[in-house]
């Protein structure tokens, strides 16, 4: 019974994604469609490569609520550059670099400006928002060319594109947390800063790294999803820093940082994309849904705190 | 004989069973926190029930996110339902999801908010049948309708809609075409404030600051018109309030006098005639690639009778 309880506590959220894929399974005819199974890692991709970025920041301790902002900033430019003439691989570029550069600038300011994450993650939220309204005096962008649709809406033998992203950027985010030293220190950083900055580490580099690399995968973000809708919307990635937040804790990383990692958060991920395209298939209305993948969030950590309690 | 007998039970029981729902409709408004969306599921429920149609509704839980649309009908794709009806979120952002109910042959029946036709010929896409109203020519009616309340001169705000969404565009511009032609109106302020009471609250304290002596304020919606009324009653002044989508809330307002008008888009209509457009295309028959489901003035003297008419589909 110990062993039990002790292997729930380990992989408790695998345990819950398959029950979620068995109840889903069992209860819809259409889940279990290898085209709807797609459809889930298509639908979770976006949130998921997010949520990488996330991830290193709340390991370190801090919050990004930038992420949604940002992916709209990214978006609209892209799609500005790209209906000005701009080609698609710079586009993509200099897309993927202003969301960097969003990332950087909030890096810099909380980790020598020494200002509360929270509060400057909060003011990029609202900057990248005004700035992707400013840009193109609050209309979106359409008229994109088709080919730029096609890194979107490819498939390689049968899986989407947007998949083999989500795994490829999963594979880089695991390598660097856990086989460079970057990633090491970010753990560091997160479970004991004053140890940390004792034992010679450079603090503020390898925090800033981190919401660097936040920005990035929102930049990319921005441009994977342009190239989904092939249309560019000041409006879009909202409540995006919320569903990566929520992955990341599904996850089972603690928001005070040190503990936690990647593979959870693809679970978080792609469980959130689960249940929302499983409650779809069963028709739940919108409003129900909303309260079930709230009670699962509350659950995760509930869950998560127990463990931590424990041992 | 029995076996027999009770083969021929099981197949029409299970016949029964596929032939109950003649088909099933995936209808998709742009939320459902919102009453017009409502009314419209409501009355596309009555008539898919009334047709033994199965209506599977979902909506986006985020105002105007194409992006969860676009997830709701793929989803509705593989769910493989028969016919797709959608309040689009946005009228470009949508192509690649209609591309591939095209491909999966589900006809999409278009509804209140117009898609991009330029947009979709470019694409490549047929042309998708669409049923609503045109905003432009409502405001036209809200336009004449603040003329004959001015009697020809006054100061005259406008509280527009999202900068950036067509029918906010439509709006403002069908109101502004028909009052700017008289010459004895001015328009002194034109602000927006994004469709919602509290900022219609706001920006209109700040427009009555600016503009002590204004007559009549146009709100591109009803919530905005009720956060103007508010600010007006604040203020002590005399201003007449015309909206736009006739709100209950609004309607009340017009009952107390409050709201000298406001007009009414039908939406239990586009809910009907999509269920019903959806049924056709699947009989072969063909349908009109544009319908018109009207908009009308509402004022003290029919609100009555359309709040009857309302209560049908509550």
């Amino acid at each position: 019974m110990k062993k039990f309880s002790s292997i729930l506590r380990n992989y408790g959220m695998f345990i819950g994604f398959g029950v979620i894929f068995v109840i889903f399974s069992l209860s819809s005819e259409y889940f279990l469609d290898v085209y709807n199974l797609m459809n889930i890692l298509v639908q979770s991709s976006l949130i998921a490569i997010i949520a990488v970025g996330q991830t290193f920041v709340i390991l370190t301790g801090g919050i990004d609520l930038s992420v949604g902002s940002i992916v709209a900033l990214t978006s609209v430019s892209t799609g500005l550059m790209l209906t000005s003439g701009i080609s698609i691989p710079l586009a993509i570029i200099f897309g993927v670099l202003v969301g960097l550069g969003a990332g950087l600038v909030n890096g810099i300011t909380v980790s020598f400006g020494k200002v509360p994450a929270f509060i400057v993650t909060l003011g990029m939220m609202s900057i990248a928002r005004g700035g992707a309204l400013a840009m193109n005096s609050g209309k979106p962008v359409s008229g994109l060319p088709f080919e730029f649709e096609r890194i979107a809406s490819t498939e390689v033998f049968g899986i989407p594109i947007f998949a083999i992203y989500m795994l490829v950027i999963y594979a880089i985010g695991y390598f660097i947390l856990y086989k460079t030293r970057l990633g090491r220190h970010i753990f560091a950083i997160g479970g004991n800063r004053e140890a940390t900055k004792l034992s010679g580490v450079n603090v503020p580099f390898n925090e800033m790294m981190a919401y660097a690399v936040s920005g990035l995968l929102a930049g990319l973000g921005g441009v994977l999803l342009t190239a989904r809708l092939n249309y560019a919307t000041p409006i879009s990635g909202n409540a995006y820093e919320l569903d990566t937040i929520a992955a990341v804790v599904i996850g089972g990383t603690s928001l005070a940082g040190g503990e936690g990692g990647l593979i959870g958060t693809l679970i978080g991920a792609l469980l959130l994309g689960t249940l929302r395209n499983g409650l779809t298939l069963l028709n739940v209305v919108s409003y129900y849904q909303q309260i079930i993948i709230g009670v699962v969030i509350v659950l995760a950590v509930f869950y998560d705190r127990m463990k931590t309690k424990k041992g | 004989m029995k076996k027999v007998l009770l083969t021929v039970l099981l197949v029409a029981l299970i016949g029964c069973f596929a032939f109950a729902k003649t088909m099933t409709i995936g209808f998709i408004p742009m939320t459902l926190s919102n009453e017009y969306f409502i009314t419209m599921v409501n009355a596309a429920k009555l008539e898919a029930d009334k047709l033994g149609i199965e209506l599977l509704v979902q909506a986006g839980q985020r105002h105007g996110s194409a992006q969860e649309q676009m997830q709701i009908m793929e989803n509705m794709i593989t769910r493989r339902v028969d016919a797709i009806c959608i309040v689009p979120s946005s009228s470009q952002g949508l192509i690649p999801v209609l591309r591939k109910a095209e491909k999966a042959n589900i006809p999409v029946i278009n509804l209140d908010t117009k898609f991009d036709a330029a947009a979709l010929e470019a694409a490549g896409l047929k042309p998708i049948p669409f049923i609503g109203t045109d905003n432009y020519y409502g405001a036209e009616i809200a336009g004449w309708f603040a003329l004959s309340l001015l009697g020809g001169e006054g100061d005259v705000a406008i509280l527009t809609g999202v900068a950036g969404q067509q029918n906010a565009a439509d709006r403002r511009n069908g109101f502004y075409d028909i009052i700017s032609k008289e010459e004895g109106i001015n328009i002194v302020a034109e602000q927006t404030a994004n469709w919602e009471v509290e900022q219609g609250y706001n920006v209109t304290q700040n427009i009555l600051q600016a503009n002590p002596g204004l007559k009549l304020i146009f709100a591109s919606n009803d919530n905005m018109g009720l956060g103007a009324r508010r600010a007006i009653d604040e203020a002590k002044k005399d201003v007449v309030v015309i909206g736009y989508d006739a709100i209950s809330a609004a309607l009340d307002g017009i009952k107390a006098g409050t709201i000298a008008g406001t007009i009414a888009q039908f939406p239990a209509e586009m809910g009907i005639m999509g269920v019903q457009t959806a049924l056709k295309i699947k009989n072969g028959e063909t349908v009109p690639n544009y319908v018109q489901t009207g908009s009308k003035l509402i004022y003290q003297g029919n609100v009555d009778w359309f709040k009857e008419y309302l209560s049908q589909y509550e």
